[in-house]
């Protein structure tokens, strides 16, 4: 096989048995690899019945076809699992080496499954597996897991791993790779926690196939051309990294602050990405392959890390009320090390303050207390006082004090920075997603503020639900692929499909990543229709269905999610209660 | 919505790439579309002028569609586009009553399109076989020509089909003028776009 190498590994941390599968070369053309062949094969292997911390449940790490070759951005990989935090079908992706060190160990992915006795880890190379003990490993932060391995396996590997997050369980655990890169949302550092496997080592060397090099050479020109010609992949973003986006947002109206009381953040110029290039950062970093890197390595007066990337720094800043940049760096960084997902941690805490501040919970730490972020970050990793109620995410801790309503997240997963109440099509986007409240399904904010591929009226519901579908099954495709969603934001779909062709020597047409996309698309929902979701489940906070936004460029506006919704059920070919039709099924060969 | 057909419409038909009643315009709403009346004039296009009927079945107001709306229905059944523009822009059925490809040879041109199929048809207009045929291509290019008739361009919203449609033509009247003129092209680069 060209692309692929046709083989994945699983592993059982039960009996230790390891086996090398060669899936059917049709399961690699209609799913591809990575967030696709992960929730097809969860499909499979994992029903209604598996609680998502038995060691029933899977862990999918899974690379794509294009991961370890020249592809811009392609060295990312995805973990697919049954979320602990929203009981959904969730996968993860992020960036990093250790997706393209997999890749040239000659295996495309790795099924985690059982559960070890005591911890353990992981070490592959192109000599094979080995389960190894982990018990001196156990309780380590993420660097120093990292260092640990790397200490006794050689440097030349790469980690994937979790912090004390992770082995606590705590439901908004991610798993790192690379230090500081996150497979962040979704609670699935908690999954690999319950399996007791503390890390995976992974070092390759094998080549990708490629079918045909001359075509790839030439589309990854024209490709290039692209990213280097768009503002926001060749200035923006390398510029001053995600938090680019900072200013861009709080001047529309659609930068929440204060659990989404409101639409914009007074101090964002303090924190916004010429602030941070200015005052944090001391170096970019990239990911494998990646042209554009916006990753920063940044210091504080007291320590050195990287990030925060946009979202953290919303999360960790204006969503708690916070505007001072190096507590907020330093709580990233602490996240990072403890293993939590820095937006779930942010829009968590916000939720509790809010509590404190309507008088209904009091937690100690409210609206602003950039002092306290350190403490209470570290008693959600360790469980300790008001951080164990934390540690369950937004919607349980609401929900205990009789307040759902203030949890912002929609099937448990909390919402990222955008107020969707100035961007409809990010509401429906939100309401919709297979994994709860996450921004990067359909990412709306392309057309509705960034003008790609051309502006929308960002007020107007009419024509979202098709361009909804549409970016949602084009993203479900790169996230197959892998890609990173930034590189969408300058080349188009017709481009990726030119490289797949180009490297797997099959025929790809861009229409046929909208079908492999759709495809994958409904067999997520299917997947969460049989774990008891339903279309009362695609919904949003009520703050944003029936609070119009104060002030500024979305005063006045909540979101109009039903009229928006009946026609999205409608486009998508599914009944009025969003259940897909047999019909829908059958011709994406979903059953 | 209307303003938005309107505005393309007009944008069409001034920049020459339509005369007074040819072209037309449509967008797929799910299960529906909505697309321009039968001999409408799309550069003065009034709120009657756009008639919604469905993707696959007919209603009383198929009556009212554009010919052309088999064409439609058959590629937004068969491709993920969301909207689509049919014109006749001057300069390119031109050169596709001449040229098997249209390959670009200026530098906007070929970041933008690289290569634009021309398809010969026994009937042009509003046939089955046009119907059959032109889905396959536009799963893989952004527009195609018509030979001796036009363009189908589609997008994901109407101004982005728009934009192919007034870049064909960009491109098309370059090829035109260079051709009239004695001189040769200094760089060749285009010719690898053949292979695109």
């Amino acid at each position: 096989m060209n692309g692929w190498t046709g083989k994945i590994a699983r592993v059982n941390l039960s009996n230790k048995q390891i086996q090398i599968e060669e899936p059917a070369a049709e399961l690699y053309y209609q799913y591809l690899g990575g967030r696709g062949l992960g929730s097809r094969i969860l499909w499979d292997e994992v029903n209604e019945k598996v609680l998502p911390l038995s060691p029933e449940n899977k862990l999918i790490f899974m690379t794509g076809p294009l991961t370890g070759t020249r592809v811009p951005t392609a060295g990312r990989f995805a973990v697919t699992s049954k979320s602990p935090l929203t009981g959904t079908v969730f996968d993860s992706n992020s960036g990093g080496i250790w997706g393209a060190r997999l890749k040239k160990t000659g295996l495309d992915g790795l099924i985690i499954e059982g559960q070890a006795a005591q911890p353990v880890y992981i070490v592959i190379d192109e000599t094979g597996i080995v389960v190894k003990e982990a018990g001196r490993l156990w309780g380590l932060d993420v660097p120093e897991t990292t260092s640990a391995v790397q200490a006794v396996e050689g440097k030349g590997y790469s980690v994937a791993c979790i912090g004390p997050a992770g082995e606590n369980l705590v439901r908004i655990s991610c798993i790192m790779n690379d230090n500081t890169r996150a497979l962040g949302r979704g609670g699935l550092g908690a999954v690999m926690g319950s399996k007791k496997l503390k890390a995976i080592a992974v070092k390759g060397s094998k080549s990708v196939g490629i079918a045909d090099k001359e075509k790839l050479q030439f589309v990854l020109y024209e490709t290039n051309k692209w990213l280097k010609a768009s503002p926001v992949t060749s200035q923006g973003l390398p510029e001053f990294g995600t938090p680019v986006l900072v200013n861009l947002f709080n001047e529309s109206g659609i930068f929440p602050s204060y659990n989404f009381q409101e639409s914009q953040y007074d101090d964002a110029e303090n924190i916004s990405g010429e602030t941070m290039a200015e005052k944090l950062t001391v170096r970019k970093k990239g990911c494998y392959g990646c042209p554009i890197k916006c990753s920063r390595e940044t210091r504080t007066a007291r320590e050195t890390g990287a990030g925060p990337e946009y979202e953290s720094l919303w999360a960790l800043g204006p969503q708690c009320g916070i505007g001072d940049l190096e507590a907020i760096a330093e709580a990233n960084y602490l996240c990072n090390r403890l293993g939590l997902d820095t937006i779930s941690v942010g829009v968590t805490l916000g939720c509790a303050m809010e509590l404190a501040q309507r008088n209904i919970y009091d937690s100690g730490i409210n609206f602003g207390d950039a002092g306290k972020l350190l403490q209470i970050i570290n008693d959600i990793a360790y469980l300790r006082g008001a951080g164990a109620d934390m540690a369950e995410g937004s919607r349980s801790l609401a929900q205990k004090h009789g307040a759902e309503s203030l949890a912002m997240q929609v099937k448990g997963l909390e919402l990222p920075a955008y107020d969707p109440r100035g961007v409809q099509g990010m509401g429906l986007g939100f309401a919709t997603s297979n994994r709860g409240g996450c921004h990067l399904r359909a990412y709306m904010v392309g057309p509705e503020i960034l003008g790609v591929p051309k502006m929308v009226d960002r007020f107007s519901t009419h024509g979202k639900a098709g361009l909804t579908i549409f970016y949602q099954n084009v993203n479900a495709a790169m996230d197959a692929l892998i890609i990173c969603r930034f590189v969408g934001l300058a080349v188009s779909e017709e481009y990726f499909a030119r490289l797949l062709t180009a490297v797997t020597g099959i025929n790809y047409q861009p229409q046929d990543l909208h079908v492999i996309g759709e495809r994958i698309w409904n067999m997520e929902r299917l997947y969460n229709l049989r774990e008891g979701f339903s279309n009362r489940d695609d919904i949003l906070p009520d703050r944003l269905l029936t609070e119009p936004v104060k002030n500024g460029p979305s005063k006045g506006h909540v979101v109009h999610l039903e009229p928006m919704l009946e026609d999205y059920y409608r486009f998508r070919g599914w009944s009025k209660d969003g259940i897909p039709t047999e019909k829908k099924l059958a011709e994406l060969g979903v059953i | 919505m209307h303003r938005e057909f309107n505005q393309i419409g007009r944008d069409l038909f001034l920049q020459g790439l339509n005369s007074s009643h040819s072209g037309n315009l449509s967008i797929r709403l799910g299960d529906r579309l909505v697309i321009t009346r039968r001999g409408s004039m799309l550069h003065n296009l009034k709120e009657t002028d756009l008639i919604e009927t469905g993707l696959d079945k007919n209603d009383s107001h198929i009556a009212l569609a554009s010919t052309e709306i088999g064409v439609h229905r058959s590629i937004y059944k068969n491709t993920s586009a969301l909207a689509i523009v049919h014109a006749h822009p001057v300069y390119a059925t031109a050169l596709s009553l001449v040229e098997d490809e249209i390959i670009p040879i200026d530098s906007e041109g070929q970041y933008m399109l690289h290569k634009i199929p021309v398809i010969g048809f026994e009937h042009t207009v509003g046939s089955d076989e046009v119907a059959r045929v032109l889905p396959e291509f536009l799963k893989e290019y952004k527009l195609i020509m018509i030979r001796g008739h036009g363009s189908f361009a589609t997008g994901q919203l109407i101004e982005e089909a728009y934009q192919w449609t007034s870049s064909l033509e960009n491109i098309c009247k370059i090829i035109y003028l260079t051709r009239t003129l004695k001189g040769e092209i200094k760089e060749t680069k285009s010719e690898k776009y053949t292979k695109w």
